[in-house]
């Protein structure tokens, strides 16, 4: 069993909804290894620390623990997943200054951003494995894995905005 | 009343000497915490207010998550990152 720290935003149906009311039923549907967020009216936020044999199983199961206590709540975003360079350092535990050399100095290698721009974003699951592969950074192998399944969490949960039809055509195009 | 768990005892004394306020009351929570900024552009709103458990699954696992949510607070840091260049 492995220890993996993430956190989970979800919105309430009712954007008004005092999420204090929650914090019980959160409590007892298995919520008791996270912190609970409750200063946003319509919004819940769980910083958990969840013991698993994978973080995929640590992640769904504590998207399930939290809609077994609110099953009309949606799931806004897991993190850490989207980062920005100020983001990165702050996890690398360098200045951002530091981290902006390295990545405009490597751009043909570095991996692509899903943004670019002002402030671009990155996956951190596709950043983490290169800066871990410089050798001179300290990155927790649980941290990588929990970047990876946030990813694909996030990445599902964006899917249901995507028409089957249109995938279908785009698909092979993307590849 | 001091928390029963001493490891979230010492980190409650620790968001109160970054002055977040705790107030005791609630049922499976011992009390809540909250931010002293209050601050609109925070970027960690939800946590402006945290919920502290009585019998969290670990004890030791939950005050670090309390530190943390003292520790992320953006006004907070950006406070210290001034005091720092200063």
């Amino acid at each position: 069993m492995t220890e993996f720290d993430f956190l989970l935003k979800f919105d309430l149906p009712d954007p008004e909804t005092d999420p204090n009311k929650f914090v019980d039923a959160l409590y007892e549907a298995g919520c008791d290894d996270a912190a609970i967020g409750i200063g946003q009216h319509g919004r819940v936020a769980l910083n958990f620390t969840r013991e698993a044999t994978s973080a995929l199983e640590a992640v769904a199961s504590a998207i399930a623990n939290v809609k077994m206590a609110i099953p009309e709540a949606r799931l806004v975003e897991a993190t850490p997943d989207l980062v920005g360079l100020t983001d990165i350092a702050q996890i690398l535990g360098c200045s951002r200054q530091n981290i902006r050399k390295l990545v405009v100095g490597n751009k043909s290698i570095f991996p692509s951003p899903i943004h670019d721009g002002n402030s671009a974003i990155w996956h951190l699951a596709k950043v983490l494995p290169w800066f871990k592969a410089k050798g001179n950074y300290k990155i927790e192998d649980n941290l990588i894995e929990v970047s990876c399944a946030n990813m694909q969490v996030n990445i599902a949960r964006q899917m249901q905005d995507l028409e089957p039809a249109f995938h279908r055509n785009i698909k092979a195009l993307l590849a | 009343m001091t928390h029963p768990k001493k490891e979230i005892a010492a980190a409650i004394e620790y968001a109160r000497s970054k002055d977040w306020r705790v107030v005791e009351g609630g049922s499976h929570a011992w009390g809540q915490m909250y931010c002293p900024y209050n601050d609109k552009e925070c970027r960690c709103g939800e946590f402006c207010r945290t919920s502290i458990w009585s019998t969290p699954k670990s004890p030791g696992n939950h005050a670090k998550q309390l530190r943390r949510v003292v520790d992320n607070c953006t006004v907070h840091r950006n406070k210290v990152t001034n005091d720092d260049e200063e």
